[in-house]
């Protein structure tokens, strides 16, 4: 049994680099082709305009000759499972003692309840925070088939320019367990005494992580309850008060109402 | 007779009980769901899938061979364990006292991502070596590993079956490889598939 739990936990984290390392490697590529072309365009006269003109050609039919996608209309939104007709079908399935359908039914209306809770709390959202806008057309409710694990609802607050805020409103029970153990961790809340890029702050009463990193702004967590929390990632905000002024536009004690934490 | 009979009758029970469990927790879920407590629903309907998961595990467990080789099953250790996080079910039966099992580990989201790693030759999935063989059972692609041997110098072997989204892992301790082989064959894997699918 600890051979299963230690193999199922090596194959999550030796999947979390392999999806790096193809990100990686794609950029790499690309990186790699610009720079040989460039050095071939240099020698063969070529201009850029040309070149440009040749990787347009190249985009829309690759030489191996397999068309490339140029547009479409993607896929329409479905609605949400019906959460009732899920529970009948589930309690029909069992009594039939077709467990396998039965838990399936189950699965769609723990689906359903999910999404209908995500778009809730969605609502309940403030329209605006300091000065930024919501961007409904980037709302985002995800619920896996996985139960509580991995819900995440998502929110984006635009200036319309260069300064954003998103908060995601998360539930997953390993994010969360490594977050509530970092303040379990005294020598981890230590500044070196120059650049103190993560510290532990206070939203509402609730004790929260904020972190600093040039690349990516600031970034606020806030553990809630047993396995949810919250995440503020804020990109060209002045200072740590103005993330935290952000932060406090938000009623934390809702969102844990609305996802049943204490 | 009469203790047979209450023997008989306790499995019949514990299912009746269970069956119970999954009404009573669909009843609730219902009505918090028609009350607008979708939290509470959430947790109900949690309980209910781990019900299933339960009488699932159970009937899996009727499905295994009585008997690894000359080894009794060891009923008194089987184990059925369901919960909705990353582990998922698993079902556990133990034969004889050399340590020798037979452990089902499904409906977890980490088992797509095992069976690929036991599939991959370059990190010592399926591949041949020295000590693993790739060897089909019921038709299913799976990893035979020779594990030493134990005190009487016998082989100790595991088996590791993956398929659609379980994962059944057989320690063979003190047998020989075609014995292995011939306990696996006798699992009904498409049965067992059935009810955990």
């Amino acid at each position: 049994m600890k051979r299963i739990v230690f193999l199922l936990c090596s194959s999550f984290l030796f999947s979390i680099p392999q999806f790096t390392n193809a990100q990686f490697l794609k950029k790499l590529k690309e990186k790699a082709n610009s720079a040989v072309n460039k050095v071939v365009d240099s020698k063969t006269g070529n201009t850029s305009e040309n070149s440009t003109a040749t990787e347009s050609q190249n985009q829309s039919s690759e030489s191996s000759g397999k068309p490339v996608n140029k547009g479409g209309a993607g896929l329409k939104n479905t609605a949400p499972p019906d959460v009732n007709a899920a529970m009948d079908d589930a309690t029909k399935a069992f009594s039939g003692n077709n467990y396998s359908d039965a838990r399936y039914s189950v699965q769609q209306a723990l689906m359903g309840i999910e999404i209908q809770l995500g778009r809730q709390l969605l609502t309940s959202l403030p329209d605006n925070v300091d000065g930024l806008q919501k961007d409904t057309t980037q709302d985002k409710v995800v619920s896996t088939q996985w139960g509580w694990n991995n819900m995440t609802i998502q929110r984006v607050y635009s200036d319309k320019k260069d300064k954003q805020c998103t908060i995601t409103v998360g539930n997953n029970m390993l994010y969360s367990g490594l977050v509530n153990a970092y303040f379990g961790n005294a020598y981890a809340a230590e500044s070196n005494g120059k650049d103190q890029n993560v510290k532990q702050v206070k939203v509402q009463g609730n004790k929260a992580i904020i972190s600093y990193d040039e690349s990516k702004g600031y970034t606020l967590i806030v553990p809630i309850g047993q396995s949810s929390m919250v995440v503020w990632e804020c990109i060209n905000f002045a200072n740590e008060d103005e993330v935290m002024n952000t932060a406090n536009a938000f009623n934390i004690d809702n969102i844990k109402k609305s996802l049943g934490e204490k | 007779m009469k203790k047979y009979s209450i023997l008989i009758l306790i499995p019949f029970f514990t299912i009746a009980v269970q069956a119970q469990d999954f009404s009573k927790d669909i009843a609730e879920a219902k009505a918090s769901y028609s009350s607008g407590k979708l939290a509470d629903a959430h947790f109900s309907l949690e309980q209910a899938i781990q019900e299933i998961d339960m009488i699932v595990g159970k009937e899996v467990l009727k499905l295994l061979p009585e008997k690894m080789n000359d080894m009794t099953a060891t009923t008194n250790d089987d184990q059925v364990s369901a919960n909705v996080g990353f582990v998922g079910a698993t079902v556990h039966r133990s034969y004889g006292t050399t340590g020798s099992q037979v452990e089902i580990i499904s409906n977890s989201p980490l088992i797509t991502s095992l069976n690929a790693f036991l599939n991959m030759p370059f990190v010592g999935g399926m591949m041949r070596n020295s000590t693993t063989k790739v060897v089909k059972i019921q038709g299913y692609k799976s990893r035979l590993e020779k594990q030493g041997d134990n005190e009487n110098g016998k082989p100790n072997y595991q088996l590791q079956i993956p398929f659609k989204s379980a994962l059944i892992t057989i320690t063979a301790n003190g047998m020989d490889e075609n014995s292995v082989i011939s306990f696996a064959n006798s699992i009904p894997l498409d049965k067992i598939a059935a009810l955990i699918q």
